[in-house]
């Protein structure tokens, strides 16, 4: 018995032997990236343009995360790169203060820390990567409705809802670039739908019928977009109202081909990837530091810091032309 | 089963040898041997890192704590031929309550801590009161509570409020270390030698072990089996709220998420320490095994540079926990079959 058991032993350890290649050090920085969740498409997105950075600058990039967004495991991730000493941790964080803990002990044993997508605390990392202001969103959002209406007209606003603090700092930001640069534009309505887009479908049901002069309808959740399209479609009125919103391209791929929906804005993932490989590269070579102004990240050029947020900048435009390269 | 450790003559020496333990020891070892030469490395800074450091080894530990406390609450269970399978979402249950009862309640620390061990308790109560009382099959009950003590984590907190903040001193036990080992670890070690205690040196131990065999036998001879069954549950509800309560040390939140799918590992690591899951037989040594096989399997795996490169630390971990449990089952029935087969072959027949 002992025997047989000992045998199944060194079998197993030579196969996993055997799956070890050589374990000569690499000399290579070694970046960790930590989505909330890495079967999520967004972030095996965002891979995508880490992928291209690791390569450009030479680096190992380790991408890691937890099957679900799992906050414990996010941790235990951590803590496990901590022993292995890499050079950068960047972290898209599911709980804020839970990964801070493990975080500030990365800080300690020395390694760089930043975060993009999803923020940690102020204190447990050096810079964020900030995909969106929402200033950023709100001009962005606001322009392109402008650009689609010829800047002017009625257009009516799906909330996820009225109180969510996202969501009405970009309502305020919306209205604010409404009142500046498009007077002959009129908001008319702004509605909840409570993140389902069927309720999204039935309010802009509403809105149509109460609205006979609406031009366009902005959602700024991403159930919202998919739902207002669902309803003007059904409405019979594809191309005379333009829905357009912030949401994920895959969702509405088909309104977008079928000629309803006009416009997504979101940011562009690969590039958020490929910036936080990029500014964690530039932490552990000392090449960014505290109090930077501006950074240069390969091939896409320079972006603003503003305080220890690093700005990816505009949002992106997601239309019939390019929508079709994106898979999240 | 479960020889005590005291036997003196050779034959029982070799019985020792090959016991379920002992092969699950020999695992162990093997497992740390490759994960030490094959997972340890020099980074570019010159330091040595991976598994072979003694930073590792204290994270294996701080991290097999919560899941070990869960093992170790379902040890008793299993022997009695029972499940639970409510202690995973009754850690994140606790949690919230703890989060709750400091946060929004204004205790101390001590107090919502001594609060929540309570209700802990009590919450195995319900499993205990369904099981013995309405003679429903556990899996049935904990399968009910497992949903229904998830439900009230996430109702507590609209799914959203997570706790934290913690005061730094309240964070040492899930953190920092105490006489040499992550502070957690000394209430782990605790706990193991409790039920170490009760499962292998009292009359109580012996119950639940007759009650996993037989509950009928056991009811004719005169042993409180109602009562027996409703302390293993209750205990477990107890562990569960000891190990919530050094969860939310470890990550300094409380959110209803914790502790989800724990109970399934923990059952895993109970079995591979050699507990039937018919009852009857079952060790807390085999047990303190299993989460230590898994725990080493899991980290080491997230060490070794191949499975870095393919960034599958994960999922290897699960492959392998299932394939080494598989295994160690086939290990331990295969004796038996062989017997068999040679009796089959040189034995007269009977």
């Amino acid at each position: 018995m002992k025997k047989i058991l000992l045998h199944l032993c060194t079998a197993g350890a030579v196969l996993l032997a055997s799956l070890v290649t050589a374990t000569a050090a690499d000399s290579k920085l070694v970046v960790a990236m930590l989505p909330k969740s890495k079967g999520n498409a967004y972030f095996i997105s965002c891979k995508v343009g880490a992928d291209k950075a690791a390569k450009e600058l030479g680096i190992q990039l380790l991408f890691d995360g937890p099957t679900d967004s799992n906050a414990a495991k996010q941790n235990e991730i951590v803590e496990n790169w901590i022993t292995l000493g890499v050079d950068v941790i960047a972290v898209a964080a599911e709980n804020k203060e839970g990964i801070s803990t493990a975080l500030r002990k990365a800080q300690k044993a020395g390694i760089k820390v930043l975060t993009f997508d999803a923020d940690a605390m102020t204190d447990a990392r050096s810079f964020f990567v900030n995909q969106a202001t929402p200033e950023g969103i709100g001009q962005g959002l606001m322009d392109e409705a402008a650009r689609l209406t010829n800047s002017e007209g009625e257009f009516a606003m799906i909330v996820a809802s009225l109180t969510a603090s996202n969501q009405r700092e970009w309502q305020q930001h919306i209205e604010a670039r409404l009142k500046e640069k498009y007077p002959k534009m009129k908001l008319v309505a702004v509605r909840p739908c409570d993140d389902l887009k069927d309720k999204a479908q039935s309010e802009a049901t509403a809105l149509l019928s109460a609205n006979p002069k609406l031009k366009l309808i902005m959602a700024i959740c991403s159930p919202g977009v998919p739902g207002a399209a669902e309803a003007v479609k059904q409405a019979g009125l594809t191309g005379k109202v333009k829905v357009m919103g912030l949401g994920l391209p895959n969702e509405n791929k088909r309104y977008v081909h079928a000629g309803v929906t006009d416009s997504i804005i979101l940011w562009n993932t690969g590039d958020l990837g490929y910036l936080a490989i990029y500014a964690g590269v530039a932490l552990a070579k000392d090449e960014l530091k505290k109090g930077a102004k501006t950074f240069k990240a390969g091939s896409l050029g320079t972006f603003s810091i503003a305080g220890d947020n690093i700005l990816l900048g505009k949002p992106f435009i997601f239309n019939k032309a390019n929508i079709d390269q994106f898979d999240f | 089963m479960s020889v005590s450790p005291g036997t003196k003559n050779p034959r029982d020496w070799k019985a020792l040898l090959t016991r379920h333990e002992m092969l699950l020891l020999y695992v162990l070892i093997a497992e740390w041997l490759f994960f030490y030469f094959a997972g340890t490395t020099t980074n570019r800074r010159g330091v040595v890192v991976g598994f072979g450091t003694l930073d590792r080894q204290f994270d294996i530990l701080r991290h097999s704590c919560e899941i070990g406390l869960l093992a170790l609450a379902l040890t008793p269970v299993i022997i009695t031929a029972g499940i639970d399978l409510s202690i995973g979402s009754l850690l994140g249950l606790c949690a919230i309550l703890f989060g709750k009862l400091w946060h929004d309640g204004g205790l101390t620390i001590p107090v919502a801590a001594g609060l929540t061990l309570a209700l802990g308790a009590l919450a195995g109560g319900i499993n205990a009161s369904l099981i013995t009382a309405l003679r429903l099959p556990p899996l049935i009950v904990t399968l009910g509570t497992y949903s229904l003590f998830r439900g009230l984590a996430e109702a507590i907190t609209h799914g959203a409020i997570t706790y934290t903040d913690f005061p730094a001193s309240f964070l040492f036990v899930g953190q920092e270390r105490w006489l040499g080992l992550p502070t957690q670890a000394w209430v782990f070690l605790g706990v193991a030698l409790g039920v170490g205690l009760l499962v292998h040196r009292t009359t109580f131990g012996r119950a639940f072990r007759t009650i996993g065999f037989s509950p009928e036998g056991a009811r004719y001879a005169g042993l409180p089996v109602a009562r027996r069954l409703a302390l293993v549950y209750v205990l477990a509800g107890l562990i569960a709220a000891i190990a919530a309560i050094i969860y939310t040390a470890r990550l300094g939140q409380a959110k209803a998420d914790a502790g989800t799918g724990y109970e399934l590992f923990a059952i895993t690591a109970v079995v591979l320490g050699g507990t039937s899951i018919f009852g009857g037989t079952g060790s807390v040594h085999g047990t303190l095994l299993g989460v230590a096989a898994i725990a080493v399997l899991k980290n080491g795996l997230a060490c070794l540079p191949v499975v870095m490169r393919m960034n599958a630390a994960e999922e290897m971990s699960g492959l392998l926990t299932g394939a080494l449990l598989l295994l160690a089952l086939t290990a331990s029935v295969l004796p038996k079959i062989l017997s068999r087969f040679r009796t089959r072959h040189h034995a007269p027949a009977l």
